[in-house]
């Protein structure tokens, strides 16, 4: 720990990330970590049983600056971004035609590149709509670089997923108190549903699937 | 002039040099524009793909051999209409069909594709009474499910009405030299092809034209029948004209054709216009049957392909003197045509995209459409009957032009039944086990086809159609076994390599599947199968985007190749996307209402939407089709008991049960239904039997969970649970009995969460 530590303090003051970014993220990690902060991976790692929820779903946002739209959230390109236009906090708000399953925001933001508009406090509600939102989870990252993973799951397994009608993702601050906010990229995560229809459990051995459809 | 040039095209057809070949034609056409002339133009465009031409140029024509050209060129570009219109003229209805067993096919086909099936139906009857070798219209009126009972019509009445047809045929021919140039032309080998000329010489009869081979014989029919050569187009009009495949003919032909340019030039053009045609049909027969006795003999020495396909050319130059000798000409015409239609109807009814691959590929490759694999059983079925009659005249041919040719006509008689015997007996095995597989009567189909000598069951075809039963039969350990064999018989075969990636789907065999999506592609990119292929390989790895990608794909390369229309269907509720899915599996339908996958995927979709009556007419229709798939009654089953009918759905599941017994999912079902109705007891030993035959499945676990749960032997409740957890269910099902577990020592909810 204290290596690291040491090391950390060479690199951040100087602001200069030329060295190798996986011991500065260990670094980052680390110190994060132990502050339970999320720091963001280069990797979008999802499960296999997960699938994305949202595309399908209506996305809208607080504000945001002409050129830099909801758009850029969806397009699956890290180069285009939403930028917010207005007072915080910042929302997304994310509505699905029918109650869903949701496991997994995952968020893609840069540090390097957007310094004082990358989000560092978010908060996310869910609910039937606009009028009953209620908060899940709260997360705050420290200078994230990549993919930021934020699990919806409870700590009781019967809370893996959250069953709801709408999300909403809160930029409640930003690093270094930007006003505005850049994300990059959003995605939503929840379980595959059964492809076998009618069935209380999904089926895991050959025997039963190869049986379960006709293709 | 005319003469020259038409002889031109017809050598730079038989060479593939298609743009010679439809520049001269269009000269000639322009020089002398008669009908015949553009109907060889038209066939010129055909062979090469471009089938629009063919329809600028036919269009208006009467004569019955441009009716059914313009029909074939309407049917390519999907003019269903018109091409009706042109086969079965609106204001003369009771106009002969062109073509005879031909234009019934290509009519079927077409009233087929505009969905009236029981046109569709009666007019390929017709052509199959009229030819009982097509097996391409048995195989359309198969998968239209209308066959009963295949030893109708490939029964010996079929065999005695060949014989009829050849013999009136033979019998004008005897009115005037009929006998000798029967025999000239069944002694056709290629070691006497020298001989022929000079013992044509010998007849003296029009010696220039009989100088070649029997091709040239019908030339010198000409003259002797002579009855107005208007009569001849109509008697010639050769069928062979549709041959859509272009394949290179063996060198003896070539010489034929030679010799035979040399005898025309004294002979009026008309006369060669005809000629010239029917030969080319004939190198174009045998030129397909070189393909089918290469695929059958695969590694025959060529030379016994030259040979075998030499006494093809005799049986259809037989058929071809006997054409423009016989006065009722349509009989005869519609033999010849179905001799050839055969041959060339199914290849019209290949898809367009075959035109086009074809083309650039060796004579040898074994890409058949469906049937087509059948229809060359058909042809060297023809060939093995011309080699039986003409086995033994080959070896003493001299000898029997100097002999007395009755003897010779009655040898040949009988060698022409038994030869149309032993090939209808052999269609009637195959035609038997296709229509039983059809019907998905697979066991016995099996039976039938194990009939089979060893040398046809080791043939692409029927190892393919095995492989499709035991799919069929949910047995995918022996439709992987015999598919790969149908591979390794025949590498390049690519029909039903869809239904084998389906397969390796099932199995999960992810590496397999890769591998023969890149085999199927390196053999032909343009093939509808290998692009499913290649979208099963993505769907296994759950990326239905790509797979959706690759299935359209495989719709725009053929719109009529139904299975790329139901896995597009497939991949559209994977992805959630119901109304799309819809309208790819009723597209599907419209092409093939026998399609039961699409039956299903339609009534698994109102599953998915809990519109259960829906779900359950669709899929009874698919029931309908396939009584005997046991997954298609487990989920009529499901589907009964979510409409609250217990009864019905306890007894499909039993059928189920008893349909398959390796099948566990009817069990599974059974017990939940028991459950449902609270029969815990029976659901427990349903469950206990499924421990035995499938013990790695956590969903029994976990049900076995819950109904100990209700009895409140916690204990064994939890072992249950805990063993459904260490089978790893998805994290959907960890939630839910993970719940199920901290909820265990507290009452039941009232909403069960079963």
């Amino acid at each position: 720990m204290s290596r690291v530590w040491t090391r950390d303090r060479r690199v951040v003051t100087a602001g200069g990330r030329q060295a190798a970014m996986a011991t500065e993220l260990d670094g980052e990690e680390e110190t994060a970590a132990a502050a339970g902060k999320l720091t963001g991976s280069p990797q979008l790692s999802v499960e296999d049983d997960l699938r994305e929820m949202a595309k399908n779903a209506a996305w809208s946002v607080s504000s945001y600056k002409p050129g830099n739209n909801v758009l850029s959230l969806r397009d699956d390109n890290l180069d285009t971004y939403w930028q917010s236009d207005g007072a915080q906090p910042h929302l997304v708000n994310i509505q699905f035609q029918k109650k869903v399953k949701l496991q997994l925001v995952i968020l893609y933001v840069d540090f390097k590149l957007d310094e004082s508009y990358t989000p560092s406090k978010i908060s996310i509600r869910a609910g039937d709509g606009f009028h009953n939102l209620k908060e899940i989870k709260t997360v705050e990252l420290m200078k994230p670089v990549g993919w930021v993973h934020i699990s919806l799951s409870g700590n009781d397994p019967r809370e893996t997923f959250i069953n709801t009608f709408m999300l909403q993702v809160a930029i409640l601050s930003n690093h270094l108190n930007g006003r505005d906010t850049h994300i990059r990229q959003i995605k939503i995560y929840g379980p595959r549903p059964n492809p076998v229809p009618l069935q209380p459990f999904h089926f895991t051995s050959q025997e039963f699937i190869s049986y379960s459809t006709i293709r | 002039m005319e003469t020259l040039m038409v002889d031109r095209v017809q050598n730079s057809l038989r060479f593939f040099m298609h743009r010679n070949a439809i520049f001269l034609c269009e000269r000639l056409c322009a020089e002398f524009p008669t009908e015949i002339n553009l109907q060889l133009l038209a066939t010129c465009y055909l062979q090469n793909g471009k089938a629009y031409c063919a329809y600028q140029i036919l269009k208006g024509t009467s004569m019955p051999h441009s009716r059914y050209l313009f029909a074939m060129s309407c049917f390519q570009m999907n003019l269903l209409q018109e091409a009706e219109a042109a086969l079965c003229p609106a204001n003369e209805p009771n106009v002969e069909v062109p073509d005879g067993a031909a234009g019934h096919y290509l009519l079927g086909l077409i009233y087929r594709y505009m969905g009236r099936q029981a046109l569709a139906i009666e007019h390929l009857m017709q052509a199959l009474t009229l030819d009982p070798l097509l097996w391409a219209a048995y195989d359309e009126l198969c998968v239209l499910g209308a066959i009963e009972e295949a030893n109708d019509y490939f029964s010996d009445m079929a065999a005695q009405r060949i014989q009829q047809q050849y013999l009136s045929e033979s019998s004008s021919l005897n009115s005037s030299n009929g006998s000798e140039f029967y025999n000239l032309s069944s002694n056709m080998a290629v070691t006497s092809v020298d001989s022929i000329p000079r013992q044509s010489k010998q007849l003296g009869n029009n010696t220039r034209e009989i100088a070649s081979l029997p091709l040239s014989v019908m030339i010198a029919k000409v003259p002797a029948s002579n009855s107005g050569s208007s009569n001849f187009s109509q008697y010639i009009t050769p069928p062979a004209a549709t041959q859509l495949s272009g394949v290179a003919p063996p060198p003896l032909c070539r010489n034929v054709h030679v010799s035979f340019n040399v005898a025309n030039n004294d002979v009026s053009t008309k006369l060669n216009n005809i000629a010239v045609q029917a030969p080319r049909r004939k190198v174009l027969d045998e030129g397909k049957l070189r393909k089918v006795s290469g695929r059958l003999f695969s590694d025959s020495v060529p030379r016994r392909s030259t040979r075998l396909s030499a006494e093809a050319i005799a049986v259809a130059s037989s058929n071809a003197t006997q054409v423009i000798g016989n006065g009722n000409g349509h009989t005869s015409t519609k033999f010849l045509g179905g001799f050839s239609s055969s041959s060339s109807s199914k290849v019209n009814a290949a898809s367009s995209r075959s035109l086009t691959f074809r083309k650039g590929h060796s004579w040898i490759s074994e890409n058949f459409d469906e049937g087509r694999r059948s229809e060359a059983f058909d042809d060297s079925r023809m060939e093995n009957m011309a080699t039986t009659s003409s086995s033994t005249s080959m070896s003493g041919d001299s000898r029997y032009l100097e002999q007395g040719k009755a003897i010779g006509d009655l040898a040949q008689d009988s060698r022409l039944i038994n030869g149309a015997q032993e090939l209808l007996c052999l269609l009637r095995t195959l035609g038997e086990g296709y229509r039983l597989s059809c019907s998905y009567r697979c066991q016995e189909a099996l039976d039938v086809y194990l009939k089979l000598s060893e040398k046809q069951f080791n043939t692409g075809w029927v190892l393919s159609q095995v492989g499709k039963i035991h799919f069929e039969l949910v047995n995918y350990f022996e439709a992987d076994h015999f598919f790969d064999l149908a591979r390794r018989v025949s590498p390049s075969i690519l029909e039903s390599m869809d239904i084998y990636s389906t397969v390796l789907y099932h199995m999960k065999e992810e590496m397999k599947l890769s591998y023969l999506a890149k085999e199927l592609l390196s053999v032909d990119r343009l093939s509808p199968q290998a692009w499913c292929a290649l979208g099963n390989c993505y769907s296994l790895q759950k990326d239905h985007e790509t797979a959706l990608k690759n299935f359209q794909r495989a719709v725009q390369l053929d719109s009529r190749f139904v299975y790329a229309h139901t896995l597009c269907g497939h991949e559209y509720v994977e992805l959630e996307d119901f109304e799309n899915g819809i309208k790819c599996y009723q597209s599907a339908l419209q092409i093939d209402q026998r399609h039961y996958n699409s039956w299903y995927g339609l009534g698994v979709v109102y599953l998915r939407q809990e519109k259960f009556k829906f779900a359950e007419h669709h899929l009874h229709k698919a029931y309908n089709i396939n009584p005997r798939s046991s997954v298609l009654m487990c989920y009529l089953g499901m589907t009964q008991h979510a409409l609250q009918r217990n009864e019905d759905a306890l007894e499909m599941i039993e059928r189920a049960i008893s349909a398959d017994k390796q099948n566990p999912l009817p069990v599974y079902q059974k017990a939940i239904i028991l459950v449902s109705l609270e029969c815990y007891d029976e659901a427990l030993n349903e469950l206990e039997q499924l421990k035995e035959s499938a013990p790695h499945e956590s969903c029994v676990y976990a049900l076995m969970g819950k109904i100990y749960k209700r009895f409140e032997m916690h204990e064994k409740a939890m072992l249950c649970f805990g063993l459904a957890l260490d089978l790893k269910p998805p994290a959907a099902d960890v939630a839910t009995i993970k719940a199920a577990m901290e909820k265990l020592y507290l009452p039941d909810e009232m909403d069960d969460t079963l």
